[in-house]
């Protein structure tokens, strides 16, 4: 396996994808005495190109780790960020690369990846009661951390009316503060 | 637990309450006889909605409280990672010598950790004597960790762009002292765990994961190393004063030669992480540069940067249990966090739980179970199914770990025969 | 039954109801050589049916109210809860969430409060102490 540099990596994507890829940045910052590098990759694809842009990083690293996918609720859009990490094993070589793909709220569905990385399940499963964007082809559709009779329709970390508010407990002797902050 | 009759299978329900783990998980074991065939994990016990706090009620610095209490054990390496993505976010770079003082605080937290986990897998597998032994010989740590930060269990060392207390020249030899009682017994911890043939049989070939299926379940920290993943986020990554040492993942095969990924394998790891550890504060002692500890030490001002800044990071840190990852993504004018994401290594760890228990006896699910040292507050019990039947017959955990003991005890007696 | 019916050893269930650990392992540090208390014939038990005094920790999760409630049910009379954590008192740095149910005290009737996050292994001896006087009252209220 050959070690790319960010950029030659990011190329490659342009490459792989043309135009399902849209844009790309890469942090890098010095850490503690010998200013070693840290580098994470962010890269921003359609979701058409999603499914090719995974089948991508498995060519950089045969088992890339997919850590989480963190989605956040952006108003008219569902962003969701695929955090993967490639080149691990080689010394302070490994690289963070953030694989972002926006889903509009009016058709939320994103394809699954557990047939390339079958460890994808729980955070697909988790993405899917969370956020409610649905995952197509999921194996396993049942719920991952909410309870059974949690009600249907609401998302815990959505920001608008399907958000938990409605399901708050402020514990007695306590100021309900996210209010206060909203306003 | 029912006997299987014929060709019956059944589906044990494990859990969730589960004294010994102290944490509330389910498994679901299809059982065939005395082998287990099938196993599902049922997490969400103790679902907090951390996440959503730090997005709606808490600015960046009560998170770091917040991020504290995702975990009472892996208490640094959360913080850790979580400053490390406002950090980003924030475009902070933290002093040269916070670097190294957040270093020792979590070096010290591992070694806490792997003696706590070493203690509870040998009441596991029914040694007791063992389990108070090494409890014993933790709590030197948590005097270690209490004269530093001030407190045992939740240490509240970090702030954004730095750390909140200093570690003085004063301070060394007290924390050379405890180290050098930690190198003075580690050989006898070695043979107490590695070289006693009850335990050798009781972990040798149990709860085997190969490391394929440790990459392709993406597992973390010693679970992926006792396989043979050279996979350590101190070794791959530069960050804290990780970044200024030649650290290398430690597989088995340092020791035995060979990889076999079970969960005599992972004892061996965690025993040498805990040299590495201590190798690593010494290190970190010798070197550490002087200077300021905190970028910005008035929290108005600090709050007020972080209110105008713009942008997003991702921290990971290697937790006792692996990897931790935290991602953060910050917008002007919001008091709190736009986004907020954490995965603790055992939420990873668990997809492997399937294969490490199949094919395995019910007697050794708490020692293989175990070996993964899941964390549920990080992420969250074990139920057993007949499959001829579809009968699900509770088995408590105290049955379970009486299981577990007379399993220590048949081998005992066929061994002494 | 007389006073002298709990002249015994005290015997101890812990539930974690969504801690984070922080306290469960203190409760587990208390009884391990450095604090021993097994010295006085405390034990933690592995089933509630055994147990005289339930010991519980975290903010209570919508999952755990049910469990929570049963293993309570499953102690014998008489019998003392003793919640150690501030998030079980009163929410403690999880207060308003979506998913948490507690405090403790409005699932199940708590006689001993131990605070702290985590409380240090001697607040705990000292709550499992105040535990002890309770159950002592309690046998010698039987009698009368």
């Amino acid at each position: 396996m050959e070690i790319l540099s960010p950029e030659k990596i990011v190329d490659g994507f342009k490459v792989a994808l043309g135009d399902g890829f849209i844009d790309s940045k890469i942090y890098q910052k010095e850490v503690a005495v010998k200013k070693n590098i840290f580098t994470s990759i962010w890269i921003h694809v359609k979701r058409e190109a999603f499914r090719k842009a995974v089948e991508h990083i498995c060519e950089l690293q045969e088992y890339p780790h997919l850590a989480i996918i963190s989605p956040s609720d952006r108003g008219d859009d569902v962003e969701l960020i695929y955090h993967f990490t490639i080149y691990y094993g080689h010394h302070l070589q490994e690289l963070s690369l953030g694989l972002r793909v926006d889903v509009p709220k009016s058709d939320l569905k994103i394809p699954t990846i557990t047939d390339i990385i079958p460890g994808a399940l729980f955070t697909e499963r988790e993405t899917q009661e969370m956020m409610g964007v649905e995952v197509v082809g999921i194996p396993d559709n049942r719920r991952l951390f909410l309870p059974d009779d949690f009600p249907e329709g609401i998302y815990p970390w959505r920001k608008d009316e399907t958000g938990p508010e409605d399901m708050l407990r402020v514990l007695p002797g306590r100021q309900q503060k996210w209010q206060q902050v909203k306003e | 637990m029912a006997a299987s009759k014929g060709i019956e299978r059944y589906t044990i329900p494990v859990g969730p309450i589960h004294p010994a783990l102290k944490e509330p998980i389910r498994l679901d074991l299809g059982i065939d006889g005395e082998e287990i065939v099938d196993v599902d994990v049922i997490v969400g016990q103790v679902h907090r909605g951390i996440e959503w706090l730090g997005m709606n009620r808490n600015n960046p610095v009560q998170n770091i409280y917040i991020a504290e209490r995702v975990c009472g054990i892996c208490n640094i390496c959360h913080p850790f990672a979580y400053i490390m993505a406002v950090e980003q976010a924030a475009g902070i770079t933290p002093p040269e010598r916070a670097e190294y003082i957040r270093t020792i605080i979590a070096e010290m937290e591992r070694i806490h950790s792997h003696l706590l986990w070493a203690g509870v897998a040998a009441h596991e597998i029914g040694f007791d004597t063992v389990f108070y032994l090494v409890w014993r010989v933790r709590e030197e740590i948590m005097d270690l960790i209490e004269y530093v930060t001030g407190n045992r269990v939740t240490k509240a060392m970090f702030q954004i762009g730095g750390v909140r207390r200093d570690i003085t020249e004063e301070q060394f030899p007290r924390i050379r002292k405890s180290l050098d009682y930690y190198k003075s017994i580690l050989n006898q911890l070695k043979t107490v765990f590695l070289d006693d043939r009850m335990i050798q049989m009781r972990t040798r070939n149990v709860g085997v994961l190969k490391a394929e299926d440790a990459l392709k379940f993406l597992a973390v920290g010693p679970t992926a190393r006792a396989s043979g993943v050279t996979k350590d986020v101190r070794q791959d990554q530069a960050y804290g004063a990780y970044a200024d040492m030649d650290i290398r993942a430690i597989t088995p095969d340092v020791l035995t030669g060979t990889i076999i990924g079970d969960v005599y394998d992972r004892i061996i790891v965690r025993l040498l992480e805990v040299k590495q550890s201590i190798e690593i504060i010494e290190q970190c002692l010798d070197k550490m540069p002087s200077g300021t500890i905190l970028v910005e030490p008035k929290i108005a001002k600090l709050l007020a940067m972080l209110k105008k800044a713009e942008g997003e990071g991702v921290g990971r840190a290697e937790a006792p249990r692996g990897e931790v990852i935290h991602y953060v993504r910050l917008e002007a004018e919001r008091e709190t966090l736009a986004a907020w994401k954490i995965r603790a290594p055992t939420y990873t760890n668990l997809m492997s739980i399937p294969t490490i228990l199949k094919g395995g006896q019910i007697a050794d699910v708490p020692i293989a179970f175990g070996s993964i040292d899941p964390c549920m507050s990080c992420t969250n019990r074990a139920i057993v199914v007949d499959r001829k039947t579809n009968k699900k017959s509770m088995l408590t955990y105290e049955e379970l770990h009486e299981l577990s003991i007379e399993k220590t005890r048949r081998l005992k007696a066929e061994f002494d025969r | 039954m007389s006073l002298n019916s709990f002249k015994r050893a005290l015997w101890l269930y812990h539930i974690n109801a969504g801690s984070c650990n922080g306290c469960d392992i203190e409760i587990l540090a208390t009884l391990t050589p450095r604090y021993d208390v097994e010295r006085f014939g405390i034990v933690l038990v592995g089933s509630p049916r055994h147990a005289d005094v339930l010991a519980v920790t975290g903010p209570v999760p919508r999952q755990m109210v049910s469990r929570l409630k049963r293993v309570y049910e499953q102690i014998p009379d008489p019998k003392v809860v003793l919640q150690v954590g501030s998030c079980g008192m009163e929410g403690g740095v999880f207060h308003e969430s979506y998913n948490l149910v507690g405090p403790v005290d409005q699932i199940i009737p708590v006689d001993v409060y131990v605070p702290g996050c985590p409380p240090r292994p001697e607040a705990i001896i000292e709550g499992v102490v105040k535990a002890w006087v309770k159950l002592e009252k309690a046998a010698e209220q039987r009698i009368t």
